[in-house]
């Protein structure tokens, strides 16, 4: 039985450790693209600074709706990849608070967790 | 010893507002930690649970730093900025040698807590257990902290490594992940408000994300080649230059 939760705990570590490595290269890859693609297409490196602020649903929101309509602009793609930057520790948070509930099952930790998780959520959809 | 602290100010070199400096700066420190996390999480020296208990207060600093940060005056960001730079100079001097003890019997909070660990040392294959002590001052004292770091877009590591090390009597290497743990989180909370705000241009911001990545990437290869003394006299060199270029910055008003 022990075993098997340190086996569990070290195959959540590598998983946790893969899933941070991924999140940095795929927010990294979509960076990259969209400023070569804006540079291509503008031809200028700077674009004109956002007017107001934003958050995850509307940067998810308008990737979508253009790559639906198949008019998909550069700076959605970079947005994208600063969601992908941001959703990454965030995502290792709801890790953590997943091991605390359901492999340690340690009830003072998953409240500890989730109230970590509950501000953090809370934070990325401010307006 | 982060990018965060010499990344600002060569922004605001290069002719870049404070405050944006501060906010694109704090994207990027989400994007350093991460990776350092992802190579730490393997090793299993990190403790999560001292990371966890001391996030609940860090990110509330963090996200009444970056809010504070949005409404204030521009000079005493420079100031206050030297003077972060001017501890984590001291931090660094203090840190000659990497010696530890374990502190005495744990107090009653700390138990509760269940903050202790083990973990084993690379170099001597030897399994050492610790425990943390004194949490009852660690948690509002990284409140403090995560303030700073929201307040002024940096990970703040070193700060955070002093609470770890010196208050809560953690090992090094214990310290040094766990508080990289933390980093991440504070850096996503002060990060949303800049966000939500308007304070961060994605096209002003990847490049710089981009370019620490491949700084990051670059450094640590060159980094092994050194030795820790000369890293360390080459941080103690530059962290003095930067705090009191900062510090003269906000005296004659940016």
């Amino acid at each position: 039985m022990h075993t098997t939760t340190d086996q569990r705990v070290r195959g959540m570590a590598s998983l946790v450790g893969y899933t941070l490595l991924g999140g940095v290269l795929t927010s990294a890859a979509l960076m990259s693209t969209g400023l070569v693609w804006n540079w291509a297409s503008s031809g200028r490196v700077q674009g004109t600074p956002p007017a107001a602020g934003t958050d995850l649903a509307q940067i998810f929101a308008t990737f979508l709706r253009q790559l639906a309509s198949g008019t998909l602009q550069p700076r959605p793609l970079i947005y994208l990849g600063l969601a992908v930057l941001l959703l990454t520790p965030y995502l290792r948070v709801a890790a953590s608070a997943l091991y605390f509930a359901v492999v340690e099952r340690n009830l003072k930790y998953t409240v500890f967790t989730g109230f970590v998780l509950a501000v953090l959520t809370g934070s990325l959809f401010l307006r | 010893m982060g990018g965060g602290i010499v990344l600002i100010p060569a922004l605001t070199l290069l002719g870049m507002d404070i405050k944006q400096a501060i906010a694109i700066t704090m994207v990027a420190v989400i994007a350093t930690s991460s990776g350092a996390a992802s190579a730490y999480v393997r090793d299993r020296i990190t403790n999560l649970k001292v990371g966890m208990f001391l996030e609940m207060f860090a990110i509330v600093g963090a996200l009444a730093g970056a809010t504070i940060t949005l409404s204030a005056p521009r000079r005493p960001l420079f100031i206050l900025f030297g003077l972060v730079l001017f501890i984590s100079w001291a931090s660094l001097f203090a840190r000659q040698g990497e010696h530890w003890r374990q502190a005495a019997q744990p107090d009653r909070v700390s138990r509760w807590l269940e903050l202790h660990g083990s973990y084993e040392d690379r170099a001597s294959g030897e399994i050492v257990r610790y425990h943390a002590t004194r949490a009852y001052l660690g948690g509002p004292l990284m409140f403090g902290v995560g303030l700073v770091a929201g307040l002024l877009g940096i990970g703040a590591g070193s700060l955070k490594v002093v609470i770890l090390d010196l208050v809560m009597g953690l090992p090094p290497k214990v310290s040094t992940t766990t508080s990289n743990l933390i980093i991440g989180v504070t850096a996503l909370a002060g990060t949303s408000v800049y966000l939500a705000a308007g304070a961060i241009d994605p096209i002003l911001a990847a490049p710089v994300i981009l370019g620490v990545l491949a700084g990051a990437f670059v450094g640590t290869r060159v980094l092994v080649r050194l030795t820790n003394q000369t890293v360390r006299r080459f941080f103690l060199v530059v962290l003095a230059i930067l705090g009191i270029e900062m510090i003269v910055r906000g005296l004659r008003g940016g």
